[in-house]
């Protein structure tokens, strides 16, 4: 045991930037060996990593209640449909774009309602997100297609090949993924992180150190929900249908949970998080029919025994539950 | 600790599904069936699955098809489309000779793009979508007709046969509902009925008197609904409440005996209701045959008109197996488009199906609900 | 004269968020807490009405309105022991927890909820009996139609919401509640056994949100798993705007809604008639977040 111990610091003491060079590697290799369907499950487990962290800017770092994030995601994947079918913008080009759109989006729904506490917060985002899904559905402007959706959205072009079979979906996905996760990284230790973590763990106080908690929690959401609007046109890209679906409430409480349950804070607990609400669950199809039943009881349990979620970042650890992991103070700042 | 375990976790997570190699049953046809066996419409995806299954076994009892028996390899997509993507590709790698599926066009859709690009034959019972058979696959069938043939078939009927002058139409939002009311709105239209009512309610609504109460006011010769049987139900009842004098057309999605169940027969009686023709006024006895097996099977008849459509589906793919002594995909796929005529089908005569992959002719009739809680055919049809 | 049936519409549908926000709003006052899962219990309340109407009936000669007393019993006492079950075991563990925990627990005792009821009754829609409840009803003011239904299920939630009220007013108990839904601290100072008392609310908002679902049930003939979505949701914007703990609050916003809702479904479109309720919210919780008649929370600085 001592020995394991032993070998696990030394193992941690490396330099993280081999650990993450090691896991790309792994991610490039992995899907090699594997049929389509499984590359399939890899794509939409890198997609929804994405999007979990995007909802990590909002939820983990800035602690804002946001239930309503699927909102942006179909937004996104609109925008990206309306341009390809009407205006015959590649898909990749429409990407930035997309970002745009949802982040503007973002802005609109959320410049109002700052100041609103928790609970409260919670109820209109979810408003938020019905209202955005229904006029998805009743077609609103005549543009959305309605419940039907919209469909025959191109395939991404590179190179002059049209992106088809999964693992190319994957690797393109596996891009902009790495892309996401260097950014939330540096994200996570910027003064504009920190500033966030601030008003997380206390509003009143961070506004009395000089943050501007408006503009920080606006940014928080202008940035979570632009990178959704990414997430959702990569998604458009893939499937090339889309609908009013991808807004509803159930996406964003998985996303939610994705971000609680797999640890509150932290960017691997986005990893884990997705893993266990939308990796397990697709690989335990045989469950079927009481499948809902066992995420409820996963949620409830998970909540009871660990309501920091199961690789949370230190800091939300020690909030919640009080206690010092680490004996020396170097390590607690070192997360 | 803790993290270390959840580390072991993530990676056996996503290693073990390439460490596990899947039992493949050697011999047998692998048929698979996509179906909303959870989510919003469990009901009709869980009677799918029992229509499908019945005539499985009975071909296998008797001796199955071209000697092997037949796998069913059903799937479920809770009638999402992301789902619906994955669950294609599930059984794309099964090695899957023909789809059935999925229930929804919501979810056919993006299936049917992962069927083409592997080209399997994929029949849908129900996905009434008229953009699904405009994208020029070559192997994708439908069992169903289109919606615009049974909105012709409402509104000759509400000219010809009601007298209707002013027309209402009311559908609830979804595919299959909304594409019916546009369809029929348009083709009255061109017979000279005034479409002075068109609007839509919310199917996870229960209280429709606000509607209704507009409706009433509206002075209107018949209202047709082209949503599902529950909303009907409240509909029929609710009108009856209300004291209401309004005269009810419904699609084939109220095609189902609980229709007159949630309306209570009072307010039922007189309700017509364009549909296929039920397996009991059909002239050849393979339809009732179906009918009376799944009783048998399963306890109840089967009460939607979709199952049906499942159960056709399959006999469709069975018939052309047998006919062409193949499963590849492309040799079923030209039988059914050139030489598969003349069925007599669970749900009506099967003219053949056209070079898009929909299914010829136009058989729906109209029914009235009778005292007795019955559809029986109305004496005058349209031609 | 169209304008009177909308109303009477209205009033209706605003009755039945009524009986459901109460269950809400009283959870919220004393425990700050969301209960998603309260939906469900009223669904639960309908499906269980529906067993428990039918073996009544199975064992008596003939049906006849009375046998909705006894099945109503069952419900309640059924449904409000499943309350406190929730609370037990799914919330009271995680008081201290902070604030997203419960939210999830609850989310997650709602997917429990509403699988059990798709598992165990099926995934179609489920139908009351036809002729247990009095049929009929009458006209006023030229076409617009009352039925004796509406009023009994008027009557019935005013009498129920009346004795609540007087309840949480002139009990002890219910005076307890108002100190707990004020601050926990200092009501366990004053001797109130706080968990007693959250255990009591548990009772109550359940078990009545468990009688509105059987009379949602009867009203309506026929409903599914999906009921208690909507009405949950429905019935937490009807708290909202009535002033989220305030009893009288919840009262108010459940007819408020229900009229809003049903003018405009009737002058606009049953299209819309959702998006109409979510924007009331997000209105009220922009511009005046204490509801109409104020909130009664606990102060958190």
């Amino acid at each position: 045991m001592a020995t394991m111990e032993n070998t696990w610091a030394r193992l941690r003491k490396m330099n993280s930037l081999w650990w993450q060079i090691g896991l790309i590697v792994l991610a490039v290799v992995l899907p090699l060996p594997m049929s389509d369907y499984y590359r399939s499950v890899l794509w939409r487990t890198g997609l929804y990593i994405m999007l979990g962290l995007s909802l990590h800017i909002i939820v983990g770092y800035a602690g804002l209640f946001q239930l309503g994030h699927a909102a942006f995601y179909g937004l996104g994947a609109y925008t990206c449909a309306l341009l390809n079918l009407h205006f015959n913008v590649p898909t990749l080009l429409t990407l930035p774009i997309c970002v745009l759109v949802a982040a503007f989006f973002g802005f609109l729904i959320t410049r109002p309602i700052l100041h609103l506490r928790g609970d409260y917060l919670c109820i209109v985002t979810i408003a938020f997100g019905e209202v955005v899904r229904l006029a998805l559905v009743n077609n609103i402007f005549g543009i959305t297609g309605g419940a039907n959706g919209l469909s025959g959205i191109a395939r991404p072009v590179l190179f002059g090949m049209a992106l088809r079979a999964p693992i190319y979906h994957y690797y393109l996905m596996l891009f902009f993924l790495v892309i996401t996760i260097f950014a939330v990284q540096r994200l996570e230790n910027s003064r504009l992180g920190r500033a966030w973590m601030y008003v997380r763990e206390d509003e009143v106080a961070a506004e009395a150190m000089g943050i501007d908690t408006t503009r920080v929690k606006l940014l928080a959401f202008v940035l979570g929900s632009g990178w959704a609007g990414l997430a959702g046109a990569l998604y458009a890209g893939r499937v090339t249908v889309i609908s009013p679906d991808q807004a509803k409430f159930m996406e964003s409480v998985i996303l939610f949970c994705v971000v609680v349950l797999g640890g509150t804070g932290s960017i691997p607990g986005v990893f884990v998080g997705t893993l266990g609400m939308v990796t397990l669950p697709e690989l335990s199809r045989p469950l079927k029919a009481w499948r809902d039943a066992w995420l409820g009881v996963a949620m409830v349990g998970m909540m009871i025994a660990r309501p920091e979620g199961l690789w949370p970042s230190r800091r939300v650890r020690m909030g919640l539950r009080g206690e010092q992991n680490e004996p020396t103070l170097a390590h607690a700042i070192d997360e | 600790m803790f993290k270390k375990l959840a580390l072991l976790f993530f990676v056996l997570t996503l290693t073990l599904p390439t460490l596990v190699s899947c039992g493949q049953e050697k011999g047998t046809i692998k048929i698979g069936l996509e179906a909303p066996l959870t989510g919003d419409y469990a009901y009709e995806g869980q009677g799918f699955e029992k229509a499908v299954r019945l005539l499985v076994d009975q071909t296998n009892e008797a001796g199955g098809l071209l000697g092997r028996q037949v796998e069913l390899i059903v799937e479920d997509d809770a009638g999402d489309p992301t789902q619906a993507a994955l669950v294609a590709q599930r059984l794309v790698d099964a090695g899957v000779v023909a789809v059935i599926g999925a229930y929804n066009s919501t979810a056919t859709e993006p299936a049917s793009e992962i069927y083409n690009e592997a080209g399997l034959l994929h029949i849908t019972p129900s996905s009434t979508a008229t953009r699904l058979t405009q994208k020029g696959f070559k192997r994708f069938f439908r069992v169903c007709f289109l919606d615009d043939r049974q909105g012709l078939f409402a509104a000759k009927f509400a000219k010809d046969v009601l007298g209707v002058q002013n027309f209402g139409i009311l559908h609830d939002n979804s595919t299959y509902a909304q594409g019916l009311a546009e369809h029929t709105k348009r083709y009255a239209e061109e017979m000279g009925i005034n479409v002075a009512f068109y609007d839509a309610i919310n199917p996870e609504d229960t209280d429709f008197t606000p509607i209704l109460t507009n409706i009433g006011a509206a002075d209107l010769d018949a209202v047709y609904f082209t949503g599902y049987h529950a909303q009907g139900g409240l509909l029929l009842k609710q009108t009856g409440e209300l004291g209401l004098d309004i005269t009810w057309m419904m699609g084939n999605a109220c095609n189902n005996p609980e229709l007159i169940q949630i309306a209570g027969l009072e307010n039922a009686v007189g309700t017509y209701v364009t549909t296929e023709p039920l397996p009991k006024d059909l002239e050849y006895p393979e339809a009732q045959q179906f009918v009376a097996d799944f009783e048998a099977a399963y306890g109840e008849p089967p009460s939607s008109v979709w199952w049906q459509m499942a159960g056709e589906a399959f006999n469709v793919i069975r018939y052309a197996i047998e006919q062409t002594k193949s499963t590849d995909s492309k040799v079923l796929a030209e039988f059914l488009h050139n030489e598969a005529k003349d069925l007599n089908g669970i749900t009506g005569p099967i003219l053949g199906w056209d070079e898009k992959g929909d299914r010829l002719g136009t058989i729906h009739v109209a029914y009235v609900i009778d005292e007795n809680g019955e559809f029986v055919l109305h004496p005058e049809q349209p031609e | 004269m169209q304008f009177i049936q909308q109303m009477i519409n209205g009033i209706t549908i605003g009755a039945f968020y009524a009986l459901v926000a109460l269950g809400y709003t009283m959870v919220y006052g004393v425990l700050k807490l969301i209960n998603f899962a309260h939906g469900d219990l009223f669904m639960w309340g309908a499906y269980l009405g529906l067993t428990s109407l039918n073996v009544v009936l199975g064992l008596v000669v003939q049906g006849s309105a009375w046998c909705i007393l006894p099945a109503v019993v069952v419900v309640m006492t059924t449904v409000a022991l499943a309350g406190v079950l929730v609370e037990r075991v799914a919330y009271r563990p995680l008081r201290t927890a902070g604030r997203l925990a419960p939210v999830i627990s609850a989310l997650g005792v709602a997917f429990i909820l509403q699988s059990l009821a798709r598992n165990i009754y099926g995934a179609s829609y489920k139908t009351y009996p036809n002729g247990i409840t009095p049929a009929g009803g009458f006209s006023i003011a030229g076409s617009a139609r009352v039925s004796v239904m509406q009023i009994i299920v008027l009557v019935v939630s005013f009498l129920l919401m009346g004795a609540l009220y007087l309840f949480i007013q002139r009990t002890r108990i219910g005076t307890a509640m108002r100190a707990v839904s004020l601050n926990h601290d200092v009501s366990r100072l004053m001797g109130i056994d706080v968990n007693r008392i959250i255990a009591v609310v548990f009772l109550i908002g359940p078990g009545l949100g468990g009688v509105a679902g059987m009379i949602v049930g009867l009203y309506y003939g026929s409903f599914d798993f999906t009921l208690g979505w909507t009405y949950g949701l429905k019935a937490f914007i009807a708290a909202i705007l009535g002033g989220i703990g305030n009893i009288p609050g919840a009262m108010l916003g459940g007819m408020l809604l229900g009229i809003i809702e049903t003018l405009g479904s009737g002058y606009i479109s049953p299209q819309w008639k959702d998006v109409i309720a979510y924007v009331i919210l997000i209105v009220i919780l922009i511009f005046r977040p204490t509801g109409l008649l104020g909130e009664r929370v606990a102060e958190k600085v």
